[in-house]
């Protein structure tokens, strides 16, 4: 088939500048050639169907409930080389263990608040922060057991991150079901290509979640808002994969301050809740009290140490965008490291000479919430209309502190079946970071793609898609 | 496990087997208004509403009752419960909420069933096809047990599961038995030709007419048929078997909790087992299946109260 080439300026993960293959993605760019268009055609839809009957779908928020999406699967791989991979793993040991000696400070000692890294105002006055977590001793003191760090990869070559995840990141069921599909479609591929592993992931994450409690082997369950929920399926797999219970609020109670699911054999003690509830619904009684998700009492049990909460209550704080250009610093300032991932120049709105730029180079820059997700609620100046600008402008200048400007990146793009053959589409990647006894990751992540032509926007709510993402364990293939 | 997921499995295989014998029901109905005089066609087709209890929601949607309104109702009707779609939506929403207890296996059937009957609904089901579709039911049952059997862990869930199904069959055999053998009764007593078809009707809807021929041979007895359906043991259907496993199963459910639904289940499975054709008959085969009835669904409330009322 023919590969459309990659449009100029841009870092192509197959192709180099000068149009030609990278030498660790050979294989796979003769795959493609040789490949015949009716077989790959027939390959995708076996895909959806297989997709379809597993039962992998997402219902996006404002449809009927129901509606059973299926995430757009990619069928070609994209591929991270070793030699890269070796440097992102460090990277992200690196940054995750920062943002957890970050928690850890700033609802304890608050170093970094008093030497004067980051103001008292953003961290204290920030909506994510706690301050009933103050002085609370957490086991290992560890905050954010699972993270998820977005990661792009811009023209030079180089990968930044773009945005860290602490609070209930999602998709690690897409990395997984992703590399089996592919091995189900094409065991061909794998059988001539080393491609490093990921299906030990829910292995790693039950070690993580039993080392988030000091009991010599406790109880885990998986609490979930329930089957309409946009990743209820990813609980379910989870919860499976690690043969543990997947709950939900009504399944637990509290007692004594010490948490318990009604089982058949009647009451029995949880331990550790790895929780795919956000913090302000898990307990009706100290936070949302409309909340129908979350356990009663669950706050009291939590403070008092009975119950582990994966990952904590309060880590929002630390992957808030206003939070964000500070990560650099938490590592300096911690572990006296320089960081090794990049992070991208972003200017705070809250400052007036950061806001005034933004205002006068709105046209070339991304202006994201602080507090926004899944995106939603963001401006892509190069993209956006006359309309769109003017309407920002007005945002912008009625609540700076709001929002975080970034330069427009070049996403890195990766060859992409479209309708009319392959073209380059733009990708992004997410990795899972574990901190348990020790730090741990498979090698591999959520790649997600932007599947509209010239888009930059990956994620799955506006018609996004996923690829498997191959880490090579040698790149001399 | 979880007495939520408990209470999800044990309705998942209710709506599954309701589903089934659903389809057989329709199926030997269809069959039988072909055969029938027209004024007798009605009393057939209203069989499946009879044990479904859905006569009068029909007639609220419908000022007739021909075969194509009964498939229409019965199969792909999202309007009442008691519709094959309505029963797959129901059976699929509880198996996604007990995911986890399920193996990918009996997951996928599952789901699997549901995309095809959703797709069948969108192209509708005529009475030219009704038979293809009924066999599509049984066979999707048939995986489904197969799933169970072959790849789930014979643990609670698997008790639990077991038991919705058992329950179910035990309730729908009585009523369907019932039913039917009223109407074989009249038309022997009239010395109808339709006679042999109506016993034969009642054995096919519960799957028993090759146990009955190799049982009895070709003689139609109506205190054979009863027998058969209510005493024997070797009849997947018949009430016997249904309760030999209820009782089996909550024996082995983990707990000791269950004591109540232990006892009634217990007592019977006594009753049946020790019973004999000599006391229906005196007692009158209706009068013992509406107690039977009862009794079930006594057992049926127990088992919730027991191990997910809290």
């Amino acid at each position: 088939m023919l590969i459309e080439p990659p449009a100029e300026g841009l870092y192509d993960e197959l192709f180099d500048s000068d149009n030609r293959v990278r030498p660790h993605c050979r294989m796979l760019e003769q795959w493609l050639i040789h490949s015949d268009e009716d077989l790959i055609a027939e390959k995708r839809r076996e895909a959806d169907v297989l997709f379809q009957r597993l039962g992998i779908t997402f219902n996006a928020y404002g449809e009927e409930q129901g509606a059973d999406r299926l995430i757009p699967f990619d069928l070609i791989p994209r591929v991270i080389s070793a030699a890269d991979w070796q440097k992102l793993q460090a990277g992200l040991r690196q940054r995750v263990q920062a943002l957890n000696r970050f928690l850890f400070d700033i609802y304890h000692d608050y170093d970094i608040v008093r030497a004067g890294v980051i103001s008292a105002e953003q961290v204290f006055a920030n909506p994510q922060y706690q301050p009933g977590m103050q002085q609370m001793k957490l086991p290992r003191n560890l905050y954010a057991h699972i993270a998820g760090i977005d990661l792009i990869r811009h023209n030079d070559g180089d990968f930044y991150v773009l945005e860290d995840n602490l609070r209930c990141p999602s998709g690690v069921s897409y990395m997984l079901e992703n590399r089996r599909m592919m091995m189900r479609l094409f065991p061909e591929l794998f059988a001539q290509t080393p491609v490093a592993p990921v299906d030990h992931y829910p292995n790693l994450l039950g070690e993580t979640l039993r080392a988030a409690s000091l009991k010599p082997d406790p109880t885990v369950v998986v609490l979930t808002p329930g089957r309409f929920n946009s990743a209820y399926f990813e609980h379910a797999f989870l919860a499976r994969q690690m043969g543990v219970e997947l709950v939900e609020g009504p399944d637990l109670f509290v007692r004594d301050n010490r948490v318990f699911m009604k089982t058949t054999i009647g009451p029995q003690q949880v331990d550790v809740i790895y929780r795919r509830i956000d913090d302000d619904f898990l307990d009706p009684l100290a936070g949302n009290p409309d909340s129908l998700l979350g356990v009663p009492g669950l706050y009291a049990a939590y403070r008092s140490g009975h119950v582990v909460l994966a990952n904590a209550m309060g880590t929002g704080v630390a992957d808030d965008k206003s939070i964000y250009p500070y990560v650099p610093d938490m590592i300096r300032f911690y572990l006296n490291e320089e960081p090794i991932l990049k992070n991208v120049p972003t200017w705070q709105c809250r400052k007036e000479k950061d806001l005034q730029y933004v205002l006068e180079h709105l046209e070339e820059l991304v202006v994201k919430e602080a507090q926004g997700a899944g995106g939603y609620g963001m401006l892509i100046g190069p993209k956006a209309s006359r309309k769109e600008l003017a309407t920002f402008r007005a945002l912008l200048k009625a609540k700076p502190e709001n929002y975080i400007a970034q330069p427009t990146l070049s996403l890195s793009t990766c060859p992409t079946f479209v309708n009319d053959g392959i073209a380059p589409r733009h990708l992004d990647l997410r990795p899972f970071v574990l901190s348990g006894k020790k730090i741990q990751m498979v090698p591999g992540g959520l790649t997600r793609v932007a599947l509209k032509e010239g888009s930059l926007v990956v994620n799955s709510s506006q018609g996004g898609g996923t690829k498997d993402t191959w880490v090579l364990e040698d790149d001399r293939c | 496990m979880l007495s939520r997921a408990a209470a999800s499995l044990f309705w998942m295989a209710r709506y599954l087997e309701r589903m089934e014998i659903q389809a057989r029901l329709l199926d030997v109905s269809l069959t039988m208004a072909l055969i029938d005089v027209p004024e007798d066609r009605e009393e057939q087709l209203s069989v499946p509403l009879l044990v479904s209890g859905t006569r009068d929601q029909f007639w609220q949607f419908h000022d007739e009752v021909t075969p194509q309104r009964l498939i229409d109702f019965l199969l792909l009707d999202d309007r009442h419960d008691a519709s094959v779609f309505s029963m797959m939506r129901h059976a699929r929403d509880n198996a996604l909420h007990v995911r986890g207890n399920l193996s990918s296996d009996v997951w996928e059937s599952i789901n699997r069933t549901w995309l095809e009957l959703k797709d069948l609904s969108r192209r509708g089901v005529r009475e030219s096809n009704a038979s293809s579709v009924f066999d599509w039911v049984r066979e999707r049952s048939h995986t489904f047990r197969g799933a169970v059997y072959g790849t789930l862990l014979r643990n609670d869930a698997f008790h639990f599961l077991r038991l919705g199904t058992f329950i179910e069959r035990a309730d729908t055999t009585a009523r369907v038995l019932d039913i039917r053998h009223v109407m074989a009764t009249q038309s022997m007593a009239e010395h109808s030709t339709r006679s042999f078809f109506e016993w034969t009707a009642l054995l096919h809807s519960l799957a028993a007419f090759e146990a009955y021929q190799n049982t009895y041979g070709h003689n139609l007895e109506p205190m054979n048929v009863a027998e058969l359906l209510v005493l024997s043991a070797d009849v997947p259907r018949s009430l016997h078997s249904c309760l030999k496993e209820i009782s089996s199963l909550l024996e082995q459910v983990e707990s000791g909790r269950a004591q109540r639904a232990r006892r009634l289940a217990s007592s019977l499975y006594a009753n049946i087992r020790y019973g004999d054709r000599d006391y229906i008959a005196e007692r009158g085969l209706h009068s013992y299946l509406v107690d039977f009835l009862g009794r079930i669904q006594h057992i049926a409330d127990q088992i919730q109260k027991d191990y997910t009322g809290w």
